[in-house]
């Protein structure tokens, strides 16, 4: 059987402006996923430069949104972030992952999460943040502390994302 | 590109019959020659080109010279024009055609560009519980644009500079003009184009220029700010190293261009303030007596001076014209021309007084609407002067007269003589308009960059089409050297360690990879790049060996058309450091940089005389933990046979194993009668000097061969640091030992590779000896919950009233005696 056509919904994020910015070429995040052996814990840290999120918020939440003195801002924008970032077991069965703070390093704003490390070697990926904002944003995510390291890039249309942690023969 | 493949081929067949990994990585065992020099990946220098990366001595440029009228229809968004093109042949060629760019065609439904344009929207049906699949509102707002409007170049007409009609045929964003008669070396040719197009709405197409629209500004229908470059058709590029430059225009990949003479007349409305490449001719007839008064006095001012001010700004927004008038520009020696055009703008300006005898005199001026407000009061035309000073040590005095930034709806895009910048204020509820500390960091960032675009690759003119990096990556290393120099509370630049995390990475490629077929632009071809400047500066050559050679790159290639391998060969020149491995490694790989430090043993020199190594062996072997057996005997009261018969004793009972005797004694005597003078010398001498001796062990985690650079610490307590050149790896990449030795006493206690983090290793934990625990970002955090520094948008945090003066107020209103 032909499946149904994919129905085709408009994400409801109107008014967002996607100026390109040459100059400081960002509109991209990067993840580390982190398998630690001394937590037993699987740590996921994501870090967007200052001025994408600074950007982001005005557009995701309001024009006084300001990731850089608003707490609230910064609490908001790390929810936004972790609603847009999952990892499921192979079965489709997403890991509850534990918000652990976030912060401001100079130019970066970094997101914290965790949760027990899971056993499973098959994982799915899926890492949205900003790339409903910006079809340009990529969102890189390395793997690592599992049988070396593992990247996937979230662009273009990739949504979901398997990668296989069993080591390399 | 197969033309690419053709103009080389000769060249490419004779070097590089084996292909470069071959010659790098051997079949036999596992040796990689890391430190290879470049012979088979650059390219065979000759008369146009030296080995050492100067223009040879017979170097060529075209020159196209252009004499362009134009007019912009405000009503219709629509820019008409006519162009001469004088084009002069300096290539030893004889050319049948010429190759034009048509870059607005990048906007036609039936282009390279837009057919070849990945979805970007989000399909998850095919996967377990995906949601349907999304379209963002940009992506439909984008394709109803293009739809509803005519976009692409009509072009009128082709002739020769006297009237006679041309054949032209269009491929894509190019158009080939048969010329009337081959074009001999040396002599020149005249071109007539009359030519028009449709200006895309910058937001919603997205480009490096169009218009925005402002539909709540007072004037019925509202205002537009016009960014415009790109507009006419101009000459694609013939290159002594590729020929015709003609790879379509994708979008991503810039410009490849000739320089030349502009004079340029734009009809605009009359009540539009105009910035444009070049040098105003007209101001008698374009600008007021007082504006022309204003700008004489900006020459020499403090502080930038207002030329249209706020309020005429503001009072221009609010009505509009039927009139119009002309602005005539002039412009040598650029690589393109680009202007802006609205009654939005305010204007400022600023005498920049540089010196030299090329250009003393450079006006810096700016151009916003009230969109725009302080922030660009402030810090527009400060950041212009800023970017000047700092980028003009490191290369050549600025070569034009004016220096401007221009806000509109590009976040950042650069031409000769001109930057669009798109930093704003916001509204405010109260009508104020306040910033944030980011997008003030961001217009300062952003002006700094675009402007040092002028110099590289405005001036110091790279083939963007094929290397980003080469103006991209240059550029991001100096706004960073800028950008420190403003304000060193305002975390500028790359530093290495914020390219960690992208360089271990899966998904790259090497810097060296055509700009359309760059994966992740952004660390690509700006971070990776101005980290690996930054390391051969601060790290590799030291500042004075990489500033000469810099600048020796910048000066030898001003108005004229690097290549990467000018750049390499001019900095190992100028240097006098080959850096072949440095290129190899960062340029043309996706390795990274992780050094181990496995092991380290002391050793200790033997003295050969039987009465110090002796003893020495006794109590190294007493300083070892006693069996245990023997312990757990004696802990049972277990007594020995010899305790048990203490009558019985013999000479093995008084002296042990390491007891001297005089034949060991005898033994040594020859043995140093034995050396040569020179042997017993320098043996006495170590012998009394009883150094410490140590062997580190490294291997190299990540393939990128890089100095090794020791933070030591001893025992005393004292630090010291020592610098291993990366030629250390030239015979085995992958282990290597070092030896090390310190004074009698000095003693090793720790030791860390790369302790200033300098050398963008991505691994921390086997940089320690011994290793050292490192938490993990997420552990660090949890210890010290947030060291966040706290950024404060004061302007509008300091509008809000104390919590107790609010009590107080109330308490007092209710106390009405």
């Amino acid at each position: 059987m032909i499946r149904p056509t994919l129905v085709v919904i408009v994400t409801l994020i109107a008014g967002a402006i996607t100026a390109p910015v040459y100059a400081h070429s960002q509109k991209a995040a990067i993840t580390r996923v982190l398998f630690n052996p001394r937590t037993a814990n699987l740590e996921v840290m994501h870090r967007f430069s200052m001025h994408d999120a600074e950007h982001a918020v005005k557009q995701i939440f309001d024009g006084d949104a300001d990731i850089i003195s608003s707490k609230d801002t910064q609490e908001k924008f790390s929810k936004y972030v972790a609603d847009r970032f999952s990892i499921m077991e192979s079965d489709g069965k997403a890991l509850v992952l534990e918000s652990v703070g976030y912060e401001i390093e100079g130019k970066f704003f970094w997101v914290y999460q965790e949760t027990k490390a899971p056993e499973a070697e098959t994982l799915i990926l899926s890492h949205n943040a900003l790339r409903d904002l910006w079809p340009t944003q990529i969102n890189t995510v390395n793997i690592e502390g599992k049988h070396g390291l593992r990247t996937v890039t979230f662009d273009g249309s990739e949504e979901l994302i398997t990668v296989n942690l069993k080591p390399n023969d | 590109m197969l033309k690419n493949l053709f103009a080389g081929s000769l060249v490419v067949m004779l070097v590089a019959s084996t292909g470069y990994a071959d010659a790098v990585k051997q079949t036999k065992g596992n040796f990689e020659d890391k430190f290879r020099q470049l012979e088979e990946i650059l390219p065979t220098a000759n008369t146009y080109r030296t080995a050492g990366g100067e223009p040879g001595h017979a170097y060529w440029q075209q020159k196209v010279d252009y004499k362009i009228k134009a007019s912009l229809d405000e009503e219709k968004r629509r820019i008409s024009g006519n162009e001469v093109i004088s084009y002069t042949n300096n290539s030893p060629d004889t050319l049948k055609f010429l190759w034009l760019q048509l870059d607005q065609n990048v906007f036609r439904n039936d282009s390279i560009a837009e057919l070849t344009n990945d979805f970007n929207g989000k399909v998850t049906a095919s996967t377990k519980g995906g949601a349907p699949a999304k379209l963002s509102l940009n992506q439909i707002r984008r394709q109803q644009f293009m739809q509803d409007n005519e976009l692409g170049y009509q072009i009128a007409s082709v002739k020769t500079g006297s009237g006679a009609a041309l054949n032209y045929t269009i491929v894509g964003t190019l158009m080939r003009v048969d010329l009337a008669k081959p074009l001999t070396s040396g002599s020149s040719t005249d071109l007539a184009i009359e030519f028009s197009y449709n200006l895309v709405e910058e937001n919603a197409v997205s480009a490096r220029a169009g218009y925005e629209h402002f539909p709540k500004d007072d004037r019925e229908g509202g205002n537009d700010i016009f960014l415009v470059a790109q507009w006419f058709p101009r000459l694609a590029a013939y290159t002594d190293y590729e020929a015709w430059t003609n790879k379509e225009f994708l979008g991503t990949g810039e410009f490849t261009l000739e320089f030349g003479d502009y004079d340029v007349e734009l009809t605009v409305p009359a009540d539009h303030i105009v910035s444009s490449t070049g040098a105003l001719q007209n101001a008698k007839s374009v600008l007021t007596r007082e504006q022309r008064a204003r700008l004489e006095t900006a020459k020499t001012a403090e502080r930038p001076i207002f030329i249209v001010t706020e309020e005429e700004a503001l009072q221009n927004e609010k009505e509009g014209t039927s009139e119009s008038k002309t602005w005539h520009f002039s412009a040598k020696n650029v690589r393109d021309f680009a202007w802006a055009s609205s009654r939005k703008f305010m204007w400022d300006a600023k005498g920049y007084q540089q010196g030299g005898k090329d250009q003393p005199f450079v006006m810096a001026m700016s151009y916003y609407p009230k969109e725009g407000g302080d922030l660009w009061k402030k810090y527009s035309t400060e950041s212009v002067i800023h970017t000047l000073e700092v980028y003009s040590r490191f290369s050549f005095d600025y070569p034009y007269p004016v220096a401007q930034s221009v806000n509109g709806p590009v976040g950042g895009m650069e031409y000769p003589m001109i930057t669009f910048n798109g930093p704003r204020t916001t509204l405010q509820d109260d009508g104020s308009r306040t910033y944030s500390q980011a997008e003030k960091r961001f217009l300062i960032g952003v002006v700094i960059h675009e402007i040092g675009h002028i110099y590289f690759p405005m001036t110091v003119n790279s083939d963007e089409r094929q290397w980003t990096w080469m103006d991209e990556g240059l550029n991001s290393f100096l706004d960073g050297i800028a950008g420190r120099e403003w304000d060193t509370e305002i975390p500028w630049g790359v530093e290495p360690r914020d390219i960690v995390d992208y360089m271990k990475s899966e998904r790259q490629v090497p810097i060296m990879t055509q700009s359309d077929s760059v994966l992740r632009l952004g660390p690509n071809a700006y971070g990776k790049p101005a980290v690996a400047l930054n390391i051969l500066r601060e790290t590799i050559l030291g500042r004075e060996l990489f500033d000469f050679a810099f600048k020796e790159y910048a000066t030898r290639w001003k108005f004229k058309r690097p290549t990467p391998a000018d750049f390499f060969r001019t900095l190992e020149e100028a240097s006098g450091v080959d850096l072949d491995w440095f290129w190899r490694g960062w340029f043309y790989t996706t390795d990274h940089v992780d050094i181990s430090l496995d092991k380290i043993y002391q050793l200790r020199m033997d003295t050969k005389d039987p009465d110090i190594d002796f003893s020495r062996q006794r109590d190294e072997v007493k300083a070892e933990p006693a069996s245990i057996f023997a312990e757990r005997n004696r802990e049972q009261g277990r007594k020995t046979w010899v305790e048990l018969n203490p009558d019985i004793r013999d000479f093995y009972d008084e002296n042990d194993r390491y007891t001297v005797t005089n034949k060991e004694r005898n033994s040594y005597q020859s043995f140093v009668k034995g050396l040569k003078d020179w042997e017993r010398k320098a043996f006495e001498r170590a012998v009394t000097e009883d150094k410490n001796y140590y062997v580190l062990e490294f291997s190299n985690q990540g393939g990128l061969v890089m100095p090794i650079i020791l933070g030591l610490t001893f025992t005393d307590g004292s630090h010291e640091q020592h610098y291993i050149p990366a030629e250390i790896w030239r015979r085995n990449s992958q282990t290597v030992k070092k030896l090390l030795t310190f004074a009698k006493g000095k003693e090793l206690a720790e030791v860390i590779i790369d302790p200033n983090w300098e050398t963008a290793d991505v691994n921390l934990e086997n940089n320690y000896y011994p290793r050292r625990i490192i938490p993990s970002r997420i552990e660090a955090y949890k210890r010290s919950k947030s060291k966040a520094l706290v950024h404060r948008d004061i302007m509008q945090d300091s509008k809000t009233k104390l919590a107790s003066e609010e009590v107080e107020e109330e308490k007092d209103t209710e106390k009405p005696e």
